[in-house]
């Protein structure tokens, strides 16, 4: 809501923006205002008397007795001093709008509107008095008068747009949001510049308002600029998709409609989700239609961003493509375009082509975003089990990031040994904290095992790592299976269970029996109580609630060390419905 | 159980009536000595909130316990036994058997200290005070009690107008508004659903109980809430329920209702037409006239809804009291933290200069007008209020999502609300002079 200024603050402002005054009389304000500002507001109102007595019409001094008088309880003193200001300087109209205040302050209505009434008379032109008397009849919480004394003065002042701030304001204050976005968007046709504070105000409206508000501001006969307000509080609200098609048939070549798309891409930056983002990206492309050059460039590959983490990886290469083809790109925008390229070949399993155009890059990547690409080209080319590509690769490299992706490529051969040296030599620094901690996961499980070689377990463990979950399940039971029962089996079933349970209610079967057969063989180690915590889920997700309290209380009762109990304390919690939902 | 009758027999070496069922034993048995299990409650405790819960149901099993008034941060003693270790292992509450040479050791620390040990005999029936449509985490007290696992019962007017609340020892209110004004959110939430079923739901109990407005059914449910209390109820109310009740009761000849509440406008000359000799906690407080403004009256400290008179939080300090002297008040500031960051609420906090005299301040905040927690006696029961909303959402704001107490389960602020339900369970002593 827009901060209204109240009288004391609107008079101290006023009085800050006079300047020339006598230098003497200068001086004893500056004397009141430090009074004021210490609580001594007799003393202050002494001063500005004093002032008044030598300069009736000065104007800090009456304000300044118009902020302490009230706490003084003195505010109809006031009205004689005004009175005689206004005598000495019958052009000044501060003094007029003092005159009305200092009347709503002392409650005497008619006065006010006999004072706003000869004011309108002297300035017929002039919105101020409409203004004032209004702002007058607000704090006295009269609104129906105040919205009433606004809509008269719209009329006399002949201008469709007279007042709209205050009849908004009002309106809004009223919850009256329908009519306040009548009021801004018929400003906001009339002054474009207006919109961010449209947006500002209107922004907060109850969710029940939108649709109303929404069809004041598009429907036929809206301006351009009204559909834009539109078309930005629906994206604001979450609405990206609505919001583009509201906004994209009003953009064309004037400058209004290019800045107002470059803030509606900006705004839909800060809306979350992909939508948002994909409207960023299209809001961008076009943007990138109407501005010349670097700009152009810029938003170009700002757009391939946005779409491209909308997952619509065609529009990406589109704007990319574009961006290609413009020689006048300036350097860092065609290295954004070439990254982005190279993820989207990523993306869509072109990894020649990506290996191909991130060697073309050349020098125009930089150091950094060269070497993140290259291992994410090693990590898809893994993902696909091509392990011999992704070792070449890696051959020659020995930073802490390849140690870790040599890792994985033992761990899928077989070699477990070798695979928790790696791990262990890459330690917890190499890549995101993501692949770390599936690194520290891994050498966890491995650590229960005391074989150094197991293909079965590292081919197991690559068809995760490629997706083929179901597979992976049974490999993994197999696997699994055929270690000794104090070596990592109950590991290796536990993962085995877990992929399962993931695999959503098909394979809650084959999951519940990987888990209860852990459970039943009770060997030592932290996989029991993992799998019972597991099962407990299971049986939650599958509404046995009775079943899996039964679960977790044998779990945190017969495992109390164990790393899961504050889990299942957790899910006991919620099985028993003290959880509330958020 | 609702006298409010202690200190007449310490009461250190009683002999236990155990449940068998809850201690796991055989036969129904006497224990000879002492309990031998301590639920510490300092930070040696891993969930202070379920071992209220645990102490709870330990009485519920007809066994006794105490409550280590000053000792470690409010410990009890509670029997031993493998259903009782079973209870408190699932959740979380940290124990500590105690042999009978430490016993004797603690209770020769109790003995030279200002501490006691209070016996808790009789699990107290809880009332909560909530329409029926509420959500269970609507209010601090429900998801305390849910979260440590303390029944309870929901009742609303056509209960306590019915005559029910002599059914519980125990009564609670939270963010009532006994004005009958909705909260004073009805303009300014005008059009919001949730509004909307609060309007409905409390003219359709008015009418139904056969008053002609919502004020004036409040004002009746007011005078039953005080007639329980002078019966010997024991009263926790927080947030505006505080406020509004006391403004209920001391307007109960005045209309200070804004038209909207009753079709009719408050009287002008409210404020001196007020009869706090009728409240319990409050005097000379004056009405907020506005009914735009979401604040009362002049009672709240920080009037979080009042534009140009919100107070900033700071943080609330608990008074200690005398244990042997004063074990009312000791028992309702048990806790691990004695200054506990504020919390907004409706109502906040209560002005000094509006408590009665014989009003028992438990915390406030230093140097600043307003006090926190109050407490006072009221005929033959007691009533204690605790201003805000959420001990653990400070800038509780409607709409927010509801606080998750196993995120919390230390939380100080709380621990004071479950003080008051498990106090009713104190054993009855005559207070010494």
């Amino acid at each position: 809501m827009r901060p209204r200024l109240r009288p004391r603050v609107r008079s101290a402002l006023f009085a800050l923006a006079l300047g020339g005054a006598a230098p003497l009389a200068a001086q004893a304000i500056g004397q009141g205002f430090e009074l004021e500002r210490q609580g001594r507001l007799t003393d202050a109102a002494n001063v500005y008397l004093t002032t008044l007595r030598s300069d009736p019409a000065n104007l800090a001094a009456l304000l300044g007795l118009e902020r302490v008088f009230p706490s003084l309880g003195r505010l109809a003193e006031l009205l004689p001093l005004v009175r005689r200001a206004e005598g000495t300087d019958t052009v000044n109209l501060l003094l007029r709008a003092l005159e009305l205040r200092v009347y709503a302050g002392l409650d005497q209505s008619d006065s006010v509107r006999a004072a706003a009434e000869r004011w309108i008379a002297r300035a017929p032109g002039d919105e101020s008095p409409w203004r004032e008397w209004a702002v007058a009849l607000e704090d006295q919480r009269l609104f129906d008068e105040a919205r009433a004394v606004l809509q008269r003065g719209r009329r006399a002042l002949g201008k469709p747009t007279a007042l709209a701030f205050e009849l908004a304001d009002l309106a809004q204050r009223s919850g009256d949001w329908e009519s306040a976005a009548t009021e801004w968007g018929t400003l906001v046709a009339m002054n474009s510049a207006q919109a961010p504070n449209a947006i500002a105000q209107l922004s907060d409206a109850p969710e029940d308002q939108h649709e109303k508000m929404i069809r004041v501001l598009t429907g036929a006969g809206a301006a351009a600029a009204t559909r834009r307000l539109g078309a930005e509080l629906l994206l604001g609200w979450g609405d990206a998709t609505r919001a583009w098609a509201v906004f994209a048939p009003t953009v064309t070549q004037s400058q209004d409609a290019v800045l107002a798309l470059r803030r509606f891409a900006d705004r839909a930056a800060t809306v979350p989700g992909p939508e948002a983002k994909r409207v960023r990206g299209l809001a961008l492309s076009r943007y990138a239609d109407l501005v010349p050059g670097a700009l152009a460039a810029q938003a170009r590959a700002a757009a391939a961003r946005a779409l491209l983490d909308a997952g619509d990886r065609a529009g990406a290469r589109g704007a990319l493509e574009r961006l290609a083809a413009d020689p006048s790109a300036p350097a860092d925008a065609q290295a954004l375009a070439k990254a982005t390229l190279v993820e989207i070949l990523i993306g869509e399993g072109q990894f020649d082509s990506a290996a191909a155009t991130l060697a073309a890059a050349g020098d125009r990547l930089n150091g950094e975003d060269r070497e993140s690409l290259r291992y994410e080209l090693v990590r898809a080319r893994l993902a696909r089990g091509e392990l011999e590509r992704a070792e070449q690769v890696l051959a020659a490299d020995s930073s802490v990031d390849a140690l870790a992706l040599k890792g994985w490529v033992a761990l899928y051969r077989g070699d477990l040994k070798r695979a928790a040296e790696l791990f262990r030599d890459a330690g917890p620094y190499a890549g995101e904290h993501h692949g770390a901690t599936e690194r520290a996961a891994m050498l966890a499980l491995l650590q229960q095992i005391g074989e150094e070689q197991d293909k079965d377990l590292g081919a197991a463990l690559l068809l995760l790592a490629r997706g083929d979950s179901a597979a992976a399940v049974a490999a993994l039971r197999r696997a699994g299976n055929a270690l000794p029962a104090n070596n990592g089996r109950a590991d290796v079933l536990l993962l085995a269970g877990q992929v399962a349970m993931a695999l959503g209610e098909v394979r809650d079967t084959t999951a519940s029996e990987i888990f209860a057969g852990i459970v039943a063989a009770g060997s030592g180690g932290a996989a029991p109580p993992a799998a019972e915590l597991g099962w407990a889920r299971l049986l939650l997700r599958r509404g046995k609630a009775q079943d899996a309290v039964a679960h977790l209380e044998h779990l945190i009762l017969t495992y109390p060390g164990s790393a899961v109990v504050p889990e299942a304390r957790r899910e006991l919690e919620r099985a028993k419905g003290a959880i509330p939902r958020s | 159980m609702k006298r409010r009758e202690f200190i007449s027999s310490v009461g250190r070496t009683v002999g236990l009536s155990v449940g068998a069922g809850f201690l796991g034993l055989g036969p129904t048995v006497r224990l000879s000595v002492s309990p031998t299990l301590l639920i510490p409650m300092d930070d040696a405790q891993s969930d202070h909130l379920k071992a209220y819960g645990v102490a709870y149901r330990v009485i519920q099993a007809g066994l006794k316990a105490e409550w280590l008034l000053n000792y470690r941060g409010g410990s009890f003693f509670v029997p031993d036994g493998p259903a009782i270790r079973r209870e408190a292992a699932l959740a979380g509450v940290a124990l500590e058997p105690v042999d009978d040479a430490r016993l004797t050791a603690i209770r020769g620390e109790i003995a030279g200290a200002n501490a006691d040990a209070v016996p808790l005999e009789k699990a107290p029936k809880v009332a909560v005070y909530v329409p029926p449509n509420a959500a269970p985490w609507d209010d601090a007290v429900t998801m305390s009690l849910q979260y440590a696992g303390i029944p309870f019962t929901k009742i609303w007017d056509p209960e306590v107008v019915g005559g029910g609340l002599k059914d519980y020892d125990w009564l609670h209110l939270h963010h009532e508004d006994f004005t009958g004004q909705y909260s004073k959110f009805y303009l300014i939430y005008s059009g919001s659903p949730w509004l909307a079923e609060m309007v409905h739901d409390n003219q359709t109990a008015a009418r139904q109980l056969g008053f002609e407005s919502v004020p004036d059914l409040k004002k009746s449910v007011a005078r039953h809430i005080r007639d329980y209390v002078e019966n010997g109820g024991f009263l926790f109310a927080m947030c505006t329920a505080t406020e509004t009740l006391d403004l209920a009761l001391a307007a109960e000849r005045v209309d200070i209702a804004a038209s909207y509440a009753d079709g009719t406008p408050p009287d002008p000359q409210a404020d001196a037409k007020l009869d706090w000799s009728r409240a319990l906690a409050f005097t000379g407080g004056h009405v907020e006239p506005d009914p735009t403004v979401a604040s009362f009256s002049d009672i709240d400290g920080h009037q979080v809804n009042a534009p140009g008179r919100r107070q900033p939080l700071g943080a609330f300090k608990l008074f200690n009291f005398s244990a042997k002297i004063d074990p009312v008040p000791s028992m309702l500031v048990q806790n691990h933290r004695q200054v506990i960051p504020d919390f907004y609420g409706l109502t906040t906090s209560f002005i000094r200069d509006r408590l009665k005299p014989g009003d028992t301040v438990l915390a406030d905040e230093e140097g600043a007008p307003w006090v926190k927690y109050i407490h006072g006696d009221h005929g033959k029961g007691t009533w204690t209020f605790f201003g805000g909303h959420d001990p653990e959402d400070p800038q509780h704001q409607i709409g927010d999502p509801p606080t998750d107490l196993s995120l919390h389960p230390h939380s100080p602020g709380y621990r004071l609300i479950l003080n008051n339900v498990l106090f009713p369970a104190a054993k009855k002593r005559e207070l010494k002079t």
